[in-house]
């Protein structure tokens, strides 16, 4: 066929719909909330651990959502707990995705208006993302993902391309002693880094999409992989950088740490520049994936045409975003959305994947 | 529990936020109706009209037919289309047999000493000779090929019985023979049009490659085609267009190498096409696109032969009108528009490099107002203290703000560029010395805009000059001013939604089911050595990935 009628992604896409999900606010907050946990240098071991648990909650995911083929979490679930219970679970993660999506606005409003738009009214900068957004949205995640190609290298290159070049601050000595303390504290930033992998519960829907499901597994081991080398590149970075004091003083670590050094000959003065217009294409991708999920959901489970859930959903998210007051709610509601990640994480996949098996391997039911 | 309560509440939106949320919902719904309902109104238009003309034209093709009596037959020619003045007929005995015979044609359409030699001379003396031996003319069927056969020496000649048909070959330039005793016409063609001469391709001009160019007649553009090399591939499918004047256009494609899902769907798209008349390839581009409210082009246009035959063996398909010298191209990938075909003819670093710089170029022409916009007037920190300080040391004693003085200029931009193209060329020098010269200049100092917006607005514009399609330039030339509201708007921050919104709107158009921007999404790695790079030829073994074709190896 040379017209493709079909809505399935790639296995590449689906890598990289997963690192664009994945990879959103943690750049910016990842090194101050993980030290402000651990207290130590050690919180790269923490994102390290951190991301290879993620890695492996997700193939279990991979692994339930291969059982039921072309069926997204929203369709499969009811099929292993029954529909009033399954309504429940997916509701909840439908609220989930949606409180994420107005996190992820939010947060992008909270930084352009400190750093690049003082003044402006909240609402302008949220709505004018939504509006981008719903735009794409349309096109159905075939699109996504294409515009994620477009926008994935531009920001690994400008990324990597800022921490090369504030390896001119960095001083080992920062990241020392290595495990002064022990392991304890480590352990104690693992509740902290498993947040900033928030959202890699698209999975459970991307497999349905897939092209090749088969190589699901494939796809989300280099999928947040991705994610877990900038992490641990931002933290050894910023942390190596600014150093632990520093970091703690800081709201924004990582800009703070482009903002220490100049770029002389350029048509900017501070990398930072850059940086931000990256981020803030991450932001849009990041919250395209969970407001293309959460309309993925609602549209599922009760059974609405797409583009009225598209519609419906721009004031939830709107609202949602609105509801923080100031920037510590914000980081608050941050901290929340980890802590329900946690609980959906124990829920959905958890729950699920354990009545699967009894149901299956237990009283050999038919699924 | 009440405390919990009363903070539960105070997180509530006051209701302004509602308004704004309501707001939110409301404006892209009216949007996307208003662009939904124009959409179906295009679409619709088209189908009803499609309809109505089916009906219609089914009536005209039972045409009538020649009673086979010489007298009635040239009175029922002259009754149909003698009240036109360049209709002429000439009425003669033929020698020998003393018979009486009619020939009709529009003058001006032929050599009149053809005529004078071939057929009229023949007819009326050297049948003479001819009878000699015969005595009598051939009975009533036998007499056309005898004609054909023995007497008239024309390459092209046919028999017709059809008066529609005969009607419209005598006007479109074919003589009409009439002969007491022959049942039907003998319609022969002498075509003496004048056509300019091939010259080099005026829109798309190189320093090296060939320098010839389509021209308006569609033979001459096929056999210019077909003269490229030789193959037995290269097929061309003819076409009937236009439903009130006709006119004729070719699908040219190679048969081994096209997917035949595109071709059916090009072929289909073409059937489909509906209107009165075809001025220009431009009517078939706007008729066949996929997308009507796109700013983006899905075909491209090109006077170069060279152009169209390495775009056939990518697997792309052409399509030619009569009476045009703009072929178009389909599918298109925004890549094609930034291509030129001395990027192949001139090595490959070269090549690469000027690529590499078009890119740039084309970006800038898109992007480098809003910049400018976005730095001056939102985030002059962003940029080195010193340019930040010249450039404001410039401005000031501007009395407007950087948006409304961008655009200023740019609109007198364009619209200097556009009396330029319509001026005669001997004025269009002095056009540009009044307009560059004297308006720029004068501007600056009368304060009204900065010198450093001059830089950035002419910077952009000798950038959009240098993208090799004409119509892409005017794409981005459209989408700068967009970028440049974004930009006063909402800053750094709006130009990147901007970005964004174009990225958004590229991914979801598509040129014949080609997604417009493959292969830097859907990646398609090797079709990379032909993008931003233009990889030795040894390298480029393989046709382009994203056409489907049906050879995928370029060499044996």
């Amino acid at each position: 066929m040379f017209i493709r009628s079909d809505d399935k992604i790639s296995t590449s896409q689906t890598s990289i719909f997963l690192t664009n999900t994945v990879l959103g606010a943690g750049i910016l907050t990842l090194p101050r909330s993980v030290t402000n946990v651990v207290q130590t240098p050690d919180a790269w071991i923490s994102v390290l651990l951190g991301g290879v648990m993620i890695i492996l909650l997700a193939i279990l995911m991979v692994k339930l959502s291969q059982q039921f083929p072309s069926n997204t979490v929203f369709q499969y679930s009811k099929r292993i707990v029954g529909t009033i219970p399954a309504a429940v679970l997916c509701l909840l993660l439908i609220i989930y995705f949606i409180i994420i999506a107005g996190f992820e606005a939010r947060v992008m409003a909270e930084v352009t208006l400190f750093y690049l738009l003082e003044g402006t009214p909240v609402w302008a900068i949220i709505i004018s993302f939504i509006w981008v957004g719903a735009y794409l949205i349309f096109g159905g995640i075939n699109s996504i993902a294409r515009v994620y190609q477009i926008v994935f290298p531009i920001s690994i290159l400008i990324l990597l391309l800022s921490y090369f070049l504030s390896v001119r601050i960095f001083d080992i000595d920062h990241l020392r002693p290595f495990l002064g303390e022990g392991i304890l504290p480590v352990i104690k930033g693992l509740k902290s880094t498993i947040l900033i992998f928030t959202g890699f519960e698209v999975i459970m829907n991307l497999v349905a999409h897939m092209q090749h499901p088969e190589q699901a597994v494939k796809a989300v081991v280099t999928g947040i992989s991705i994610p877990i080398v900038l992490y641990l590149l931002t933290v050894v970075m910023v942390i190596g950088g600014l150093s632990t004091d520093g970091v703690l003083r800081s709201t924004w670590p990582t800009l703070d740490l482009l903002r220490s050094f100049e770029v002389a000959g350029l048509f900017f003065e501070r990398f930072e520049f850059p940086f931000l217009v990256i981020w803030l294409m991450q932001m849009f991708c990041n919250f395209i994936s969970f407001y293309f999920n959460a309309s993925l959901g609602i549209s599922q489970v009760f059974g609405l045409k797409a583009p009225s859930v598209f519609f419906g959903l721009m004031p939830l998210i709107f609202l949602t975003s609105m509801i923080p007051k100031r920037i510590n709610d914000v980081f608050n509601l941050g901290d929340a959305i980890g802590v329900m990640g946690i609980i959906m994480f124990v829920l959905i996949p958890g729950m699920l994947s354990v009545i699967y098996i009894i149901r299956k391997k237990g009283l050999k039911q038919d699924v | 529990m009440i405390s919990m309560w009363s903070q539960f509440v105070s997180y509530i939106p006051d209701w302004t936020t509602f308004m704004q949320a309501g707001l939110t919902l409301l404006i892209p719904i009216i949007i996307c109706y208003s662009f939904r309902s124009l959409h179906s109104m295009i679409k619709e238009q088209n189908s009803t009209e499609k309809r109505a003309l089916s009906t219609d034209s089914s009536g005209e093709t039972s045409g009538s037919k020649l009673a086979g009596d010489y007298k009635s037959d040239v009175e029922l020619i002259k009754q149909a289309i003698g009240n036109n003045c360049d209709v002429h007929f000439r009425e003669f005995i033929m020698g020998g047999y003393e018979v009486g015979a009619t020939l009709i044609f529009v003058a001006g359409m032929q050599a009149a000493e053809h005529i004078n030699t071939q057929v009229l001379q023949i007819l009326m003396m050297n049948a003479e000779k001819d009878s000699k031996d015969n005595k009598s003319l051939p009975s009533n069927s036998e007499l056309s090929a005898y004609m054909k056969q023995k007497l008239l020496p024309v390459c092209e000649i046919k028999e017709v019985v059809d008066i529609r048909d005969l009607n419209q070959s005598i006007l479109n330039g074919h003589i009409a023979l009439f002969i007491e005793g022959m049942p039907n016409a003998l319609v022969m063609s002498m075509p003496n049009e004048k056509t300019r001469s091939i010259t080099e391709p005026t829109s798309e001009a190189l320093i090296r490659g060939p320098r010839i160019g389509f021209t308006e007649v569609l033979s001459e553009n096929t056999a210019i085609l077909r003269r490229q090399g030789r193959t037995e591939n290269l097929e061309m499918t003819m076409y009937e267009v236009g439903n009130y004047l006709k006119r004729n256009l070719v699908v040219a494609y190679m048969k081994d190498i096209v997917n035949l899902d595109l071709l059916e769907e090009v072929k289909q798209r073409i059937s489909k096409m509906d209107m009165d008349y075809f001025a220009e390839s431009g009517y078939v581009e706007q008729l066949i696109e996929d997308n009507i409210l796109s700013p983006f082009q899905q075909g491209q246009n090109t006077e170069r032969p060279d152009r169209v035959i390495s775009a056939l063996l990518e697997g792309r398909i052409a399509i030619l009108l009569d009476g045009t010298p703009f072929a178009l191209i389909v599918p298109v990938t925004f890549s094609m528009l930034l291509q030129s075909p001395e990027d192949y003819y001139e090595r490959w670093i070269p090549g690469t490099l000027l690529r590499i710089l078009r890119f740039f170029a084309a970006f800038m022409a898109l992007m480098a107002p809003a910049l400018y916009i976005s730095f001056i007037s939102f985030h002059p920190g962003l940029i080195p203290t010193e340019l930040a300080i010249s450039i404001i040391e410039a401005r000031q004693g501007v009395p407007f703000p950087a948006t409304i003085e961008g655009l200023i200029l740019a609109i007198s931009l364009e619209i200097l560029r556009e009396a330029g193209i319509r001026l005669p060329k001997p004025i269009g020098p002095a056009m540009g010395i009044v307009g560059g010269l004297i308006i720029g200049e004068a501007s600056v100092q009368a304060g009204i805009v900065s010198p450093f917006l001059v830089i950035v607005v002419a910077f952009t514009a000798i950038s959009s000059f240098s993208i090799p399609m004409f119509s892409a330039g005017i794409t981005l030339r459209i989408l700068r001013f967009v970028g440049m509201l974004f930009a006063g708007t909402l800053g750094m921050y709006g130009t990147v939604l901007f970005f964004l919104l174009i990225c958004s709107h590229l991914t979801k158009l598509k040129s014949f089911g080609v997604p417009y921007v493959t292969p830097i999404s859907p990646f398609r790695i090797n079709d990379w050595k032909d993008l931003f790079l233009r990889a030795p030829l040894p390298l480029m073994k393989q046709r382009p990935d994203m056409m489907k074709t049906q050879q995928k190896k370029r060499r044996s």
